[in-house]
């Protein structure tokens, strides 16, 4: 072995270098050093996708742009067919404005406060940036910077359609368009603020498991309250041909907290609406008043916020739970420390164990990945969260209840539940079932060297995922079906198209992500915004897209229709619907079979 | 060079660090031992202002590191066992970038930037973006880039993780030679054969308690033996553990 000893010339310290130098005030400001080495990162991520395949690159270019064209024709023909509502289509495009901008505020605050909250004090970059002679204020002037462009970026990805359609449908002069991104612009900096300021002090003075418990009782309080406030209302025939107005008064009436004065999404709506009616004046006065408080707050932020950032990130590193203030809760630790080791089986495995024909092998790798999925808030709560939103609106639907004896509304709804549950399935797999074969990488020493196999580990998954997901789309499919009042032999139609779906989605996922595996990194969101999961996810939606219009094709139609041309029209339907399935679901999992056991690890 | 005055701190019931005095001079090589969740990375964060202690305090290089924690840091280097890199940087990128951030002129980078990438064989490297690199290459680089602004005081935790025998070597050549040449070094590790090759002094931290310190020669002396320090930190840990354990029954039955 060669030990090189070569002396390292002298070379003054820090301190003495700048006084030699004068170069104190030449230090370039830490922010932009971050920035610049950010933006480079971020380069080199987006070389690296269009080198890894022009292909990929080129399918989430046409995804992007196919959303943009899609969403705008959709909000161009939805503000249409609500414009031509006789004598109340501005009034009630007025009420959406407003409430869809009430509501992105409150999602756009809760974004904020999450990302900021993970960003400032579960980071490792922030971590590293402590250990540096980099000041607390510039730390958290950069982590503000980044949460916000990372909580915002999709709220301005899903209005710009609108606001395109708006205008144009508006007959807006082109000066609306700058003047909406000016306010736009403004407006985010204010739940930004917001966010940061609730994540500092959320840091400062709470613990980790109490502020997930507020979290969460705070959410089912909004959402129980949401469900109460904002339910849909039974309106009979009667209602809608004598007392229409009545009927359309309450609705205003429980949309009105959106136009309340000191909401900001309120200024920004109405500068929006009062810009496109000409009273630029007006319109210029919440474009005044949205740049007073974004520079008011973002003031305090940028220059007072950053003086606690310290005290709360010593203080989330510095605890072990808030139960131990109280005696009691120290006692019964103490108590449990003490006590000798018995091992109790959890309700999983007492259940898995109530299933004979399970190999003791494959009930391990099963056991396994069921305490996992339920020891992480974050699988099932968005799990639950996606299908639970899913099921609210489900139960709804009972209030269809003129709709529901239109033949064509049962239909369309009835299709349109089925995309619902079908594209909150390929999310899901996605996200969840995608990423386990590149993280069961990692534990390739203990699961690949069994003796089942890393084969059978892989079948196993495919089966439990499967298994899962089918009791929840099952369920949902079902109950939409009960819901909407169909025949048992639409609803056994639904329930097969949705199993195959099933097994299809997570196929797929399954499948690519033994194609693609990333057993370098260990964050499975990372995994999948890697070019696999990308491509899994462009592939789930197109299928899902390219299945339901075949299914659709084969739908019941009204008018003179012949035995021949239904039956052509359902085997065509069926056909092309088996087809899909096979390619998208069979095939990648059949090509990843065939590699799994030559690939290296 | 580094002053803890009864430093402690708590994680709600637990104390993890329990009132340690300690005074490393300048030059000097000091190696902390100790077993799991003793408390020495929890000290070593505190040196580095990562966590505030619950009381005491810390000096690095003069300055308090809650009053006056940039001079502090400007005057130190902290190195974990698993760093933080960019990963789509190159190795001569993230250098950069700490020349820049310390406020140190760019011909930095060309002489003394260049000689450490050369002594620890990172040339091959410094055109690949971090993501490409093995742990053991990582931990090259990291150890570069914190020696880049000549720190006074350096702290490293777990320095020989992922390192080949070789590296191994160069960073304790290195380390050994920047001590001689004024800087204090604090190094956390359980390698005992790290310890007895490099430390100047060695402190043996155990249930948060700094339970004994000296040289190898000043440890044997304590234990009344010429034993080897593999067995004096079996022997001294294990007496510790006697001693709160009888501190502890003799709290139950008073509390009775």
């Amino acid at each position: 072995m060669e030990t090189e000893t070569t002396a390292i010339s002298p070379v003054p310290t820090v301190a003495e270098s700048e006084a030699k130098a004068g170069q104190a005030s030449d230090r370039k400001s830490p922010v932009m050093l971050l920035l610049r080495v950010h933006l480079l990162q971020a380069r080199r991520r987006m070389a690296a996708i269009r080198e890894q395949s022009k292909l990929l690159s080129g399918a989430i270019m046409g995804f992007m742009a196919c959303y943009l064209i899609f969403s705008y024709w959709l909000f161009a023909r939805g503000l249409g067919f609500i414009e031509a509502f006789p004598g109340l289509g501005p009034l009630l495009i007025e009420r959406l404005i407003f409430l869809l901008f009430a509501f992105l505020f409150a999602l756009l605050l809760l974004s904020n406060l999450v990302i900021h909250y993970t960003n400032l004090f579960r980071n490792r970059e922030t971590q590293f940036l402590v250990t540096l002679p980099i000041d607390s204020n510039s730390i958290f002037r950069w982590k503000f910077i980044e949460s916000t462009a990372l909580a915002s970026w999709a709220f301005l990805f899903l209005i710009a359609p609108l606001l395109a359609a708006y205008g144009v449908k508006s007959n807006a002069s082109w000066s609306f368009y700058p003047f909406v991104i000016v306010l736009i612009a403004l407006f985010i900096a204010l739940p930004a603020v917001l966010g940061g300021f609730f994540a500092i002090n959320l840091a400062r003075f709470m613990d980790r498991r109490v502020f997930q418990m507020l979290t969460v009782g705070l959410a089912s309080a909004a959402l129980l309250s949401a469900f109460f406030w904002l339910r849909t209302e039974a309106v009979t025939e009667d209602s809608l041909e004598t007392r229409v107005l009545e009927v359309l008064d309450r609705l205003l009436q429980k949309t009105k907290f959106s136009q309340f004065p000191f909401l900001p999404s309120y200024w920004l709506a109405s500068g929006a609406q009062l810009w496109i009616e000409g009273a630029f004046m007006s319109a210029t006065f919440f474009l005044m008043t949205l740049l007073s408080y974004s520079l008011f707050f973002g003031a305090i932020a940028f220059t007072k916020l950053g003086n606690y950032f310290y005290e709360a990130f010593s203080a989330t590193m510095s605890r072990e739970s808030v139960f131990g203030q109280w005696s009691w809760f120290r006692r019964w630790k103490e108590r449990e420390k003490a006590r000798k080791f018995t091992y109790h089986p959890s309700w999983m495995e007492v259940l898995a164990r109530w299933i004979p024909w399970i190999k003791p092998d494959t009930r391990a790798v099963v056991l396994k990945d069921m305490l996992m999925f339920w020891r992480d808030t974050a699988q099932w709560g968005q799990t639950l969260m996606l299908f639970g939103l899913l099921g609210v609106y489900i139960i709804n639907l009972r209030h269809f209840s003129r709709q529901l004896s239109n033949p064509f509304w049962v239909h369309l709804v009835s299709y349109l539940n089925l995309l619902a549950c079908s594209l909150n399935l390929a999310t899901l797999t996605t996200r969840f079932v995608y990423p386990q074969f590149s993280l069961e990488g990692k534990r390739i020493w203990t699961v690949g060297m069994a003796p089942m196999g890393i084969v059978k580990v892989a079948r196993v998954k495919y089966l439990l995922a499967c298994s899962v997901s089918l009791v929840v789309t099952i369920g949902l499919t079902a109950l939409s079906c009960y819901m909407l009042k169909l025949s048992w032999e639409r609803m056994l139609f639904f329930i097969s198209a949705i199993s195959v779906m099933t097994f299809s989605l997570n196929g797929l996922a399954v499948g690519l992500g033994i194609l693609y595996p990333n057993f370098k990194e260990e964050n499975p969101s990372k995994i999948v915004s890697g070019f696999g999961g990308t491509f899994c996810l462009i592939l789930s939606f197109l299928y899902i897209v390219g299945s339901i219009a075949c299914l659709a094709y084969g739908a019941p139609r009204s008018g003179a229709v012949t035995v021949a041309d239904s039956v052509l029209r359902g085997l065509v339907s069926w056909g092309g619907f088996a087809l899909v399935s096979f390619l998208v679901g069979y095939l990648p999992m059949r090509l990843a079979f065939k590699r799994l056991p030559k690939l290296e690890i | 060079m580094i002053e803890l005055h009864d430093l402690r701190k708590n994680f709600g019931e637990l104390k993890a660090v329990d009132g340690i005095n300690l005074n490393i001079p300048s030059g000097q090589f000091y190696v902390a031992l100790g077993p799991n969740a003793a408390g020495k990375t929890t000290t070593i964060k505190m040196i580095c202002g990562l966590i505030k202690p619950s009381s005491g305090t810390v000096k690095v290089a003069g300055f308090d590191m809650e009053s006056d924690p940039l001079e502090a840091r400007k005057r130190m280097a902290y190195v974990p066992d698993f760093p933080f890199l960019y990963d789509k940087l190159t190795p001569w990128e993230f250098f950069r970038f700490t020349v820049e951030l310390f406020g140190m002129p760019l011909e930095i980078l060309d002489t003394r930037g260049m000689e450490l990438a050369e002594r620890f064989h990172l040339q091959p490297y410094l055109k690949k973006t971090v993501e490409s690199l093995s742990h053991g290459t990582r931990q090259r680089v990291a150890i570069v880039s914190a020696l880049l602004h000549d720190p006074e005081v350096f702290v490293i935790d777990e320095p020989m993780v992922g390192l080949d025998p070789q590296h191994a070597k160069i960073v304790k050549d290195i380390l050994k030679e920047r001590s001689k040449a004024g800087m204090t070094v604090f190094l956390s590790t359980h390698q005992l054969s790290v310890a007895e090759e490099l430390a100047d002094r060695i402190g043996i931290i155990h249930r948060g308690r700094l339970i004994a310190e000296g040289t190898v020669a000043d440890l044997q002396k304590r234990m009344g033996s010429e034993s080897a320090l593999e067995q004096m930190f079996l022997e001294l840990t294990a007496q510790e553990d006697l001693v709160r354990e009888e501190a502890e029954s003799a709290s139950v039955l008073e509390s009775k």
